[in-house]
């Protein structure tokens, strides 16, 4: 069967920090020399075009929306060279004044790649850290000129015109904003010709949230495809670490504002999508990030977008691959299926990054030996139990080889049940059916490593080899690739997260909510919304057997 | 009121005086900005971004999306001209000057000690006293075609070059006649405004017909047909793979392929009954069957079509439904169990256009198309924007004049006249209220002042000219950009809206007032205004 498409959608500034790294790990990963066996069918993600002057292109069928003051270097025309556009345009007018924006600075790194003779990027260091300001700062795909969708009535790091309420985004998306932002996805699905459905990633904790809900109900209402949702929550805010009781003040507002926004994203996601998992790096989310979520190996700076957001991106791909796959038998509209049942839209999702074996060690005695789950939740507020669940694992990277010892050197290995299994697949199989009591768990292996080329952020503990298994006498200074595993998990256990954000919700005095009331709330459509969460969090109450 | 809810509750609050001299600086700033704008002969601006992006514009609505306003003060005067313009189409250039002037009236009157309530009482009795020379000149105007093209070719030169305005005249006032049912407005939305980015092209055309932004999806369908029956619908010929549970409960290729075959029926049986009705009123004709769908039609479903010579559209405009419904006739279906040539409309020609990845499929040749399309085309998107902008102004300005039944002569001469009338008036008025009207009165005098400036007279000169030749003239005086000389300008077709001067009385002398009273205002961000 032919390419079955996904159009991806993003909301907002940190989704597109998720979405930077996201497309630079698949771009990064393309085989241009037609020699490398791929799992995955990129065209899925990515679409073939071509200018005016007839180049070819191929960029991500990809929509994504910012406010203004985000887009520093990207042209909003996406990058790709136009000679129209740089042609003196010959404006038939007597009294001409141009006002140019001073040329915002190219940093090293978008520099070199735009060099005529690329460089070896990999070979040098940008200090991204420091450097990166915003999104475009580390992206390196070029985007087609319908990608980039600016909200002009807000600014950037502005606190004045900051968007930061959920009725101002719906606004947006009834303005002339939403008319664009909706045809053109029209033209990209109609582009396709059997599309498998949306991809949404969202900031769901300011006036994005409000503005990615009205364009999942036009999805719902326009197409009959699945449509799947990762409301994202950053993980940090200028004002999470408030010194004096006035920051405190501000602070504590901004974080009712933002539980605000998110309890009412969730709530009508609950309509409208067909399975949400939201994310964030913070244990908590609400309401404040909280404390960074730990992956052995890894060390990142949660204060740094350009950080966690990669965290997120890697998970994103991870747990995607089982519906990019060549073979193509699995698809959105089955992972929606297999996740929701009994009305439970909203999901969890885990990660491990690096999934980092030892170098001398087979699979087999990592698993038997490893007591600690084998997974973290990036679910915020979101204990994931081991019972009573279902799970769609992607495990990537595990090469076949470190399975097992031959039996010839297996010794003790023999005496361990998974010995019989006859692949990395079985094994983990196996491995979670000893785990997870009365629970469904399926495992997608992909024999693909995360690849983690420049500018993905080097994070990762030194005594980890290029391939991030563990060598204690490891003298490469970088990371190339690594395992992962990811996953979405559903089961009774999400009641809980739902019943933390209602309450939490509830305490928030309506009265006190003034912009929102501005931006058009009314109490009892307040009260109403926080209704039907609790009404949503009852289809996780009733215990299920398998 | 308005003006408070832009306060941050924790900035300081300065004094009256003081928080009056702000709003006052900042009236002034954004008028320094949008000053160059106004008339024919305003300046166009060019902007461009850090990274490049262009944008060129002549309209005050757009410049003002543009900039960064953050003054509080400043962007109220912005939303009230962004007001102007959703209400009406226009004068958003004029709404901003109006009030700039107004307050630096003002401020006059106040320095010299009067309490700005006396001036605001003032602006209200001077509002309905022009409201009333607003009336009394007043034209009234049939819906013919050459009327109409007078206020489309105003509006038109007011944001592109002249060769090009009279080009986009003929198109806008053609399309709305087009699409307009006699005794009511035009629905506008039934003119679409097709942009077409060409290397070598700049023109404008009307096409009696609807332009669409895709074309078929099957290389063998044919890419010109001519005399062909139009089936417009919103059903899916695509097949959709219900949810299976793969994940868990493994299935066979075979099995999976079972169910696809059975899925796929329901599609197949649509799309059969589509091909039926084509056979039983083409076959052995010389005509042709084209379909237009609002949703998917998948490349089997394709297949099926192109053998059968059917010409096959998917993902249709929402709103393009209605519009073929409206250019061919026929009815937009939601099934097609019951299909029949009443269902059907009629195009004399079908024809599909390719630039670059771009393709475009033209529907004309209609029996009586009453849903149009202006197809635009340019050799980049910042022109295309610029003359979409204009080319909405202008229809906009056209269905006005209809709406009203009604035009007003242009080039300053309502100002003027209503300014003369009103020093007339203030000597009638007793007390300091008088001191409101006459700063009103020579507020207004910022529009014919500011189109004399643009096109390099003198303001004081000009203006002393034209009120003598006003108070000589029966009819109404007003500038010649040309030669800075008094002019008839009903002779000359240079024509305002009605509703649109009406509006921006209405609004200014609001918005003047409420900055003229507005006790405290945020001292934070005084100094931002940026421009
Ligand atoms: N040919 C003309 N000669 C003189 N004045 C004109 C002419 N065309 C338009 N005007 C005047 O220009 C003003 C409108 O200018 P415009 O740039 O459209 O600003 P606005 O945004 O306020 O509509 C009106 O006062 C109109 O009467
Ligand atoms: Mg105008």
């Amino acid at each position: 069967m032919s390419t079955r498409e996904i159009l991806s959608l993003q909301f907002g500034h940190y989704s597109n920090f998720v979405g930077a790294h996201f497309w630079n790990t698949q771009e990064l990963s393309f085989d241009y020399t037609g020699t490398v066996k791929t799992e995955i069918n990129h065209d899925i993600l990515y679409r073939e075009g071509q200018t005016l002057n007839s180049e070819v292109t191929y960029t991500p069928r990809l929509l994504l929306a910012d406010v203004k003051g985000a887009l520093k270097t990207l042209p909003e025309s996406g990058g790709l060279p136009d000679e129209s556009e740089f042609e003196q345009s010959n404006i038939q007018w007597e009294a001409v004044e141009k006002i140019e924006e001073p040329t915002p600075h190219k940093n090293k790194y978008l520099k070199d790649i735009d060099s005529e003779h690329p460089l070896d990027v990999e070979a040098k260091e940008y200090n991204f850290e420091d450097n990166v300001q915003t999104w475009t700062d580390f992206l390196y795909p070029r985007l087609h000129s319908r990608s980039v969708n600016i909200v002009k009535e807000y600014q950037q790091g502005s606190d004045k015109e900051s968007f930061d309420i959920y009725n101002s985004g719906k606004s947006v998306w009834k303005s002339d904003f939403g008319d664009n932002f909706s045809d053109n996805i029209r033209k990209y699905v109609e582009e396709c010709d059997s599309m498998q459905g949306f991809q949404v990633n969202f900031d769901c904790i300011d006036g994005f949230a409000g503005l990615a809900l009205g364009c999942i109900e036009h999805l719902a209402d326009e197409y009959t495809k699945p449509i799947l949702v990762y409301p994202i929550i950053p993980s940090y805010f200028p004002d999470t670490n408030p010194s004096n009781q006035s920051e405190r003040d501000t602070s504590n507002l901004k974080d009712s504002t933002r539980l605000v926004n998110m309890a009412l994203s969730i709530q009508e996601m609950s309509d409208h999508a067909s399975l949400f998992v939201p994310m964030c790096t913070g244990e908590k989310g609400w309401r404040k990030p909280g404390n960074p979520r730990l992956f052995e190996h890894l060390n990142y700076n949660p204060q740094l977008y350009y950080h966690s957001s990669a965290i997120l991106a890697a998970a994103i791909d991870t747990l995607g691959q089982k519906y990019r796959l060549k073979s193509n038998i699995y698809t959105l509209s089955d992972l929606c299926a297999d996740m929701t049942g009994y009305g439970r839209k909203m999901a969890a999702a885990s990660l491990r990054i690096p999934f980092a074996m030892n170098e001398s060690q087979y699979l087999i005695e990592h698993l038997n030996e490893t007591t600690k789950p084998i997974y973290t939740s990036i679910t915020p507020s979101c204990k994931i139990a081991t019972d009573k669940i279902f799970q769609l694992v992607t495990v990537r990277g595990v090469p076949e080889s470190h399975l097992k010892a031959p039996l010839k050197e297996a010794k003790e290995q023999m005496n361990i049940p998974a010995y019989r299994c006859n692949n990395v697949k079985e094994m983990f199989e196996l491995y979670f059916q000893a785990n997870n009591f009365l629970s469904a768990t399926n495992v997608t292996v992909c024999e693909k490593p995360l690849e983690l080329k420049t500018p993905f952020p080097k994070i990762f503990s030194n005594n980890l080899n290029k391939y991030g298994f563990v060598d204690n006498n490891n003298q490469s200074k970088r990371v190339e690739t690594c395992p992962v595993i990811a996953g979405h998990h559903n089961g009774n256990f999400l009641a809980d997260m739902i019943e933390k954000l209602h309450r939490d919700v509830s305490r928030i005095k309506f009265a006190k909510l003034h912009k929102f009331r501005e931006e058009g709330l009314e109490a009892a459509e307040f009260s109403e919304s926080l209704d039907k969460l609790s009404e949503f969090k009852d289809n996780y109450e009733d215990d299920f057997e398998l | 009121m308005a003006a408070i809810s832009l306060l941050n509750p924790k900035a300081e609050f300065a004094r009256a005086a003081q928080a009056l001299a702000v709003n006052i600086s900042a009236a002034k700033g954004i008028q320094d900005v949008m000053r160059t704008n106004l008339g024919p002969k305003g300046t166009m601006k060019m902007l461009v971004s850090g990274a490049g992006d262009i944008k060129i514009t002549k309209d005050g609505n757009v410049l003002l999306h543009e900039m960064q306003i953050q003054h509080p003060t400043a962007s109220l005067i912005a939303r009230a001209s962004t007001a102007q313009d959703d209400a009406t189409g226009d004068g958003t250039t004029s709404t901003v000057l109006l009030i700039g002037e107004l307050l630096k009236q003002a401020d006059i009157y106040i320095s010299e000690g009067l309490h700005p309530r006396i001036l605001t009482e003032g602006f209200d009795v001077a509002k309905n006293k022009a409201m009333e020379v607003l009336e009394s000149i007043k034209i009234p105007v049939d819906v013919k075609r050459e009327n109409l093209l007078d206020v489309a070719r105003t509006s038109l030169k007011t944001k592109v070059h002249p060769s090009l305005a009279d080009l986009l005249t003929d198109a806008c006032v053609d399309a709305v006649l087009a699409v307009r049912t006699p005794g009511k407005p035009a629905d506008l939305h039934m003119v679409e405004l097709m942009e077409m980015q060409h290397k070598t092209a700049t023109e404008t055309t009307l096409i009696k017909g609807i332009v669409m932004d895709h074309g078929a999806r099957h290389p063998d369908m044919p890419k010109r047909v001519e005399n062909a029956y139009i089936l417009t619908c919103n059903v899916s010929l695509e097949y959709e793979k219900t949810e299976v549970n793969s994940g868990f409960f493994y299935k066979s290729a075979e099995d999976r392929e079972k169910l696809i075959a059975a899925e796929r029926e329901f599609i197949d049986q649509r799309v059969k009954k589509i091909i039926a009705l084509k056979k039983k009123l083409c076959d052995g004709t010389d005509k042709n069957f084209v379909v237009i769908n609002q949703k998917g039609i998948d490349p089997l479903s394709l297949d099926a079509f192109a053998k059968e010579g059917i010409v096959g559209l998917r993902r249709a405009k929402r709103r393009n439904m209605e519009r073929l419904a409206l250019a061919c006739g026929g009815i937009a279906m939601n099934t097609v169990d019951d299909l029949s040539e009443e269902c059907l409309g009629y195009a004399g020609l079908v024809y599909e256009h390719v630039l670059g990845e771009e393709k475009y499929t033209f529907v004309e040749n209609c029996k009586n198309p009453q849903s149009v399309t202006i197809l635009i085309k340019g050799p980049n998107k910042h022109t295309l924007l610029q003359i979409k902008d204009a080319v909405r102004d202008g229809l906009r300005a056209i269905n006005n004049a209809i709406e009203d039944k009604c035009v007003i002569p242009g080039a300053g001469a309502f100002e003027l006249k209503a300014n003369m009338e009103l020093l007339k008036y203030k000597d009638t008025v007793k007390g300091k209220a008088r001191l409101g009207i006459q700063a009103y009165a020579e507020a207004l005098l910022v529009i014919p002042k500011t189109l004399a400036v643009n096109s390099g007279y003198d303001a004081q000169d000009t203006i002393v000219k034209l009120q003598e030749e006003s108070r000589l003239s029966p009819d109404p005086i007003g500038l010649d950009l040309s030669t800075g000389e008094a002019i008839k300008p009903m002779d000359l077709g240079i024509i305002d809206n009605y509703i649109v001067k009406k509006q921006i009385l209405n609004s200014c002398s609001v918005i003047a007032s409420n900055l003229l009273l507005v006790d405290e205002i945020m001292r934070a961000g005084m100094s931002s205004l940026k421009g």
